[in-house]
């Protein structure tokens, strides 16, 4: 592979079908039935010159055979082999062909990730002990489960592993994945080559081919339809006859490709006269690209470019709230950070929740997930556990940064066999057994320590960030010169990227803000790659933005101009400061009146604002009971009555909830009473959960603790929760007949368990008629009727 | 292509009954319609089948479209005098789920406005392959009925297996089943739609023409 022309085989389903294989019938059940008519389609191939060529495996998995899967893949590579005796082709490589699921990975879908790895790593075991000669894994639209099932392959066999995966014609696969942030995925598995096949025909695949072969550095793999299909006498024909077919792919194979074939309605000549064409053309090995990127599922970063912020703000220390919501399992609060980042501009996040007493390789592999199911930005996970770091990197959808290793023998021996296996972008902190060196020689000492260590674990050196550390000035004078020494001798030196914890150079002195931005332009014209840092912080932000439009990284100061045109050159803090009085001043004498009337249209800002305003001059259980809770009952009474709808009651909520907290945070220290403690859950097999969110919404706004279990929560883990906290009332929800099923089970073992826990209802089948019917206490028909509910069980 | 969904449907789908939101929903409505249209990946299949109708020996007709039969009394009646069905389904992607979800942490309202305004859209992609399927049935000479899907009356929600399978639903627009049978992403659709050589009186699409219309919060 990567040394001579390689010829794949063609079409399966269209030549079956064309010997009668009907629609809905398993073409995999021909490897038993028709083992011939497979034995024919093989040497079709081989006779037209193929030299990969695979078995009819493409839908064999377990959920597909549950009973003789092994017998259909061992019987498949059987055939495969008789088919090289009979065609003399001995020197032909049987691909074990591994096709998708046909469901969709956990979150988009609700097959768990470690499942699909489970399914395919079966298919792959039966498959190499028959004797496959490699893994092909095929048609692949969804990148996570291209990752599941490279896992699956790496971990039960030893042989080559090549994927190749379907994009449409804007060149994005079914889940969102780009050519880059694939390649990004599958180099990252060190795959052995990867691809392209099926969805379309070779002369709407160019753009995508010509994309592949700028930024991908192993070979690539061309495997197109016979052009569009249409449907005739309902029977699937393709429009791209084998002459016009071996045209186009000489086109293709000229582009710097490596590997040539076919996919659905090619067949053996389409095959025969490729080979004939393509095997003239002179052959080029891949090249490598040595390009510095991290991925998520849909997004790719590129280090070494326009500069990089990663944002910071997701980690425990010195923040008691996010402590708070660790130990609480507030997985929401840190997903909320995420996003604000992502707001603010951050274009990568660290994640961090490591705190002693939390189970952190649980939690951390959580959050990846979660923050994963939320937004589009790649991930930088950083812990110094490694098996949460594992785990983490084993369920993360692209190719994650990993903070971080170090020249410690214990630290390189541990983390880079993983980056090894999973792919990542890796933080080299330029520290060792003897601490961290105080000049930059030895700083660079270790960075070159470092790469050695990358080249003798097999991970390219474009995938290492050297850490030039940070240390505050206010302890050492020259420290951010020795810093700044080590970012510009990495970048002219070693040809490295450069990374750093900016923050850190103002430890201990007042204004903070000051120093850092100033450090940070002087890291960024000292060569700094990536900048970990808060980009909530208005004063680096603005010194990250001026810096890129003077280094010429900003075309036309668009950048810039967005980010700032029609603000002034006032400082942010004694703006807010001015715009805040002048608003107050304007405003209602009486803050308070502004408090109940903000909520009231659902106004989160203002009702923050109004509620601290207010707090100068009143107490803040007065301002409670006098403007929050009347203006929520105002609301939620219009709601009932029809006059208000559900956009403008959750908006009230929101407001009432930002004054909430502003009160909160005022009556810190003193004991804050909690009405009762209520479990959320949607049930088992059920996953829309928007219904059961706005019931949580409003059960926390009229102060009532909410432990959200999720959505599709099996009935023991609603039950054992209810048992353990000791729960009064639980909620369900369901919103299909068919999940009813789950709600009623969920009922029927909480009684058994809990006899004297109160269950409530709701969802978009459920009726009164149907809530008696499967035990429950209350069936409530919205949001307001679960509040009512709970105030009945708890005592208004 | 263009996915502009009525405004007055999302307004429906959030509950109003016929009132008039105000304008800060209104903002916030098309707001999130913007942000939708540039997260939805529009994709569609569907494939025509002759029909043939039997009746089994207790009565109930049985519909048999290529290889596949159904049971239903309800689409009989929907189906009546047709020669053929189309198989359509229609997903927005999982770029709207995404929103939704993200939506949801922290700001509810503007996750029910989003599903509100994803449904909406949901019905106009439908809208426009449904039109799609009537022009080219309109070329063979043939009427389209009102478009059918699982769950409607008593046509069975296991349905939605066999037209899974049919239409390679998975790999030609990316859309699975759950064990429990819902479809992801969320924002998809899977329809019957007949075809007749005589043109049917209209039999009503929308409220009138549901089971369900007195009491539902969504009535037009």
């Amino acid at each position: 592979m990567g040394k001579e022309w390689l010829i794949f085989d063609g079409g399966t389903g269209t030549i079956l079908q064309s010997r009668g294989l009907r629609g809905g019938e398993l073409p995999e059940t021909w490897n038993l039935r028709r083992p011939e008519d497979i034995i024919d389609l093989h040497c079709g191939y081989l006779r037209a010159g193929c030299d990969i060529f695979n078995t009819n495996t493409f839908g064999a998995n377990a959920l597909k055979f549950p009973d003789d899967l092994e017998e259909i893949v061992t019987a498949a590579v059987n055939l495969a082999q008789e088919a090289k005796r009979r065609c003399g082709r001995e020197d032909a490589y049987v691909a074990l062909d591994i096709g998708p699921t046909g469901k969709l990975l956990e979150p988009l879908g609700d097959l768990p990730f470690e499942k699909a790895v489970e399914l395919f790593g079966e298919v792959v075991r039966y498959g190499s002990r028959a004797g496959a000669d490699l893994v092909l894994i095929e048609t692949m639209s969804d990148s996570y489960e291209a990752k599941a099932a490279v896992l699956a392959a790496k971990e039960n066999c030893d042989l080559p592993v090549l994927v190749t995966v379907t994009f449409d014609g804007q060149g994005k696969m079914l889940t969102g994945g780009s050519v880059d942030s694939t390649v990004a995925l599958l180099e990252g598995l060190r795959v052995d080559a990867l691809g392209v096949n099926c969805g379309l025909g070779p002369e709407q695949m160019i753009p995508i081919v010509e994309r592949l072969t700028e930024v991908c550095s192993i070979p690539v793999i061309v495997n197109p339809n016979a052009g569009l299909p249409r449907t005739e006498g309902g029977r699937t024909v393709y429009n791209v006859g084998p002459e016009e077919f071996a045209d186009r792919m000489e086109k293709i194979a000229r582009m710097g490709v490596q590997a040539v074939g076919g996919c659905c309605g090619t067949t053996p000549e389409h095959i025969r006269l490729t080979a004939e064409r393509v095997k003239k053309i002179p052959f080029r090995e891949p090249v490598p690209k040595r390009r510095t990127v991290v991925s998520s599922f849909s997004q790719c970063v590129e280090i070494g470019g326009k500069p990089v912020i990663i944002g910071e703000r997701i980690n425990p220390t010195g923040k008691k709230k996010f402590k708070q919501a660790l130990r609480d399992n507030d997985i929401e609060h840190i997903l909320r950070e995420g996003l604000r980042q992502e707001d603010s501009g951050a274009h990568i996040l660290d994640v961090n929740v490591g705190l002693p007493e939390i189970d952190e390789p649980q939690m951390l592999s959580e959050v990846v997930q979660k923050l994963q199911s939320v937004l589009a930005l790649p991930l930088q996970i950083d812990t110094t556990d490694p098996a949460a770091l594992e785990r983490s990197m084993r369920i993360y959808n692209g190719k994650p940064m990993v903070n971080s290793v170090n020249g410690k023998k214990e630290s390189i021996e541990t983390v880079f066999p993983l980056v090894r296996k999973y792919g990542g972008v890796l933080v080299a902190l330029v520290l060792d057994e003897d601490g961290i060196p105080s000049d930059a020689e030895g700083r660079i000492r270790i960075a070159r320590r470092i790469y050695e260590a990358a080249d003798r674990y097999g991970v390219p050196r474009e995938d290492i960030v050297i850490d030039g550390l940070a240390m505050t000035i206010s302890s050492d004078n020259t420290s951010a010169l020795v810093t700044l020494e080590t970012l510009r001798r990495v970048r002219d030196e070693l040809h490295g990227h450069t990374i750093l914890g900016v923050s850190n150079i103002s430890f201990g002195l007042p204004r903070r803000a000051v120093i850092n931005s100033y450090f940070l332009a002087m890291a960024l014209q000292s060569g700094l790659s990536a900048a970990i840092m808060n980009p909530g912080n208005e004063e680096m932000m603005e010194a990250y933005r001026a810096y890129c439009a003077l280094a010429g990284l900003d075309p036309q100061c668009m950048q810039f101009i967005e980010a700032y045109a029609g603000t002034s050159d006032r400082a942010p803090a004694e703006r807010t400061v001015k715009e805040t009085a002048a608003a107050a001043a304007s405003g209602p004498v009486n803050g308070s009146m502004g408090l109940k009337e903000s909520v009231l249209r659902g106004m989160a800002q203002s009702a923050a604002e109004a509620a601290r305003i207010a707090l100068k001059d009143t107490a803040a259980l007065d301002l409670i009971d006098r403007d929050l809770i009347p203006a929520l009952d105002q609301v939620g009474k219009g709601f009932e009555a029809g006059t208000v709808f559900l956009p403008q009651l959750l908006m009230s909520a929101e407001a009432a909830k930002a004054a909430f907290e502003v009160v909160k945070e005022y009556l810190k220290g003193q004991p804050q009473e909690v009405k009762g403690r209520i479990v959320l859950a949607t049930v088992k097999g059920d996953i829309h959960d928007i219904g059961k969110n706005i019931v949580k919404v409003m059960l926390e706004n009229y102060g009532y603790e909410v432990l959200d279990l999720g959505k599709d929560v099996p009935p023991e883990v609603i039950v054992d929760t209810a048992v353990r906290e000791n729960i009064k009332l639980v909620g369900l929800s369901a919103l299909m007949t068919t999940t009813v099923v789950s709600m009623e089970e969920t009922i029927r073992l909480l009684r058994e368990k809990k006899p004297d826990t109160r269950v409530v209802v709701g969802g978009a089948v459920m009726t009164q008629e149907y809530a008696d019917a499967i035990g429950a206490d209350c069936y409530a028909k919205d949001a307001m009727a679960t509040v009512h509910f709970a105030e009945e069980v708890f005592g208004a | 292509m263009d996915l502009s969904p009525d405004i007055n449907e999302v307004v429906r789908y959030l509950g109003y009954r016929g009132a008039e939101p105000d304008d800060s929903v209104r903002a916030e409505i098309t707001e999130c319609i913007r942000e939708l249209q540039k997260a939805v990946t529009p994709r569609f299949v569907y494939e025509r089948f002759p029909l043939i109708v039997k009746t089994e020996s207790d009565g109930t007709p049985l519909l048999c479209l290529g290889d596949l039969e159904i049971r239903s009394r309800d689409l009989a009646k929907n189906l009546e005098g047709c020669c053929g069905v189309y198989i359509m389904a229609v997903t927005l992607g999982p770029g709207p789920d995404r929103l939704i979800r993200r939506a949801s942490v922290g700001q509810m309202s503007r996750a029910v406005v989003l599903q509100a305004a994803a449904a909406a859209m949901t019905e106009t992609w439908c809208d426009q392959i449904n039109e799609r399927i009537r022009q080219e049935a309109e070329r063979d000479g043939l009427c389209t009925r009102p478009r059918y899907s699982p769950g409607y009356g008593d046509l069975p929600l296991e349905l939605q297996k066999d037209i899974s399978g049919i239409l390679n639903m998975p790999k030609e627009i990316g859309v699975s089943l759950t064990k429990t049978l819902l479809m992801t992403p969320s924002k998809s659709v899977t329809a019957l739609i007949g075809v007749s050589d005589k043109p049917s009186e209209s039999r009503g699409r929308g409220c009138g023409s549901c089971k369900a219309s007195a009491n539902c919060p969504y009535r037009a």
